[in-house]
């Protein structure tokens, strides 16, 4: 892909992860239990995995990350999932190219379990509270159920995109 | 199906039956006794089978406010001014190892098994 074709491609996955975002920030909790979401936004960090690239990927999510808490959240927020994010970036970063596409769900699956630990972690250490570890069990829990979801989401939207660049 | 998906499939399954496991022994480990603590530092702690009248207590936590109801045998955040609003949401905690967390304003209760000195 030239330079300026996949500067503006990056450019237009960024906006759209960011909308997303921001939409599912708007989103009232499904269930009223603190980090658990549905982070339709991997969904793009994955597409741009595929389709671009490892480091390309990293600039979109840190792209989003540091305006999603611009337009959508506060200082706090932004500590959150950034460490999530970075963990998650990590462990997508490490299992893709172990998985065949078909099986993206699985690498999706693990991001996500990897992104709630650095949110719960996060959340520990800035609130001093060891006790709110007692959430860790449903976060694994949401945190797979999510993560295959979004993770069939990235495949589908990855044969789309290829087929439509034909 | 590959071999290597089927083991991935049941790792997360196991992930899964872990998990709500944990989350439902962990809701009903016992207590009564409620700590409210703003940024790791406990700011009061009641134990919940003494209280007889509803009553609320305003907590500033420097970061935003919270209204905590406490009433026999439960409390709650009954106000928060917080955007996400998922501590009010939580409801009310009658027991259990699972705390009400407000992460936007530091604020965690927590219930303890421990009897109150003095």
């Amino acid at each position: 892909m030239r330079k300026t074709k996949k500067l503006v491609f990056m450019a237009l996955l960024t906006a759209i992860a960011l909308t997303i975002f921001v939409i599912e920030n708007q989103i009232p909790a499904p269930v009223p239990i603190p980090g658990v979401k549905l982070g339709l936004a991997n969904i793009i960090t994955l597409v741009t995995m595929l389709l671009l690239g490892k480091k390309e990927a990293g600039a979109v999510l840190l792209m989003r990350v540091v305006m999603g808490a611009m337009f959508a959240g506060s200082p706090s927020t932004l500590l959150f999932s950034a460490a999530g994010g970075l963990l998650a970036y990590l462990a997508m970063c490490l299992t893709v190219s172990r998985f065949d596409e078909r099986q993206l769900w699985i690498v999706s699956a693990l991001a996500a379990l990897a992104h709630n630990a650095g949110q719960l972690g996060t959340c520990a250490l800035v609130v001093k509270t060891p006790g709110i570890l007692a959430y860790a069990p449903i976060l694994a829990v949401s945190g797979v159920i999510t993560g295959v979801f979004t993770g069939f989401a990235a495949m589908y939207l990855v044969r789309a995109l290829r087929n439509a660049r034909n | 199906m590959k071999k290597k998906t089927l083991i991935w499939i049941a790792a997360f399954a196991l992930i899964l039956l872990a998990g709500v496991g944990l989350w439902l022994y962990l809701g009903s480990t016992g207590g009564t006794v409620a700590v409210i603590s703003v940024d790791g530092e406990e700011v009061d702690r009641v134990d919940l089978t003494k209280v007889t009248e509803p009553y609320y207590i305003d907590i500033d936590t420097g970061n935003g406010r919270n209204i905590v109801q406490v009433s026999p045998g439960a409390i709650a955040v009954v106000y928060a001014d917080c955007p996400d609003q998922i501590c009010v949401h939580q409801g009310q905690l009658t027991g259990g190892g699972i705390p009400i967390v407000c992460m936007p304003h530091r604020l965690v209760i927590q219930i303890e098994g421990g009897e109150i000195d003095a």
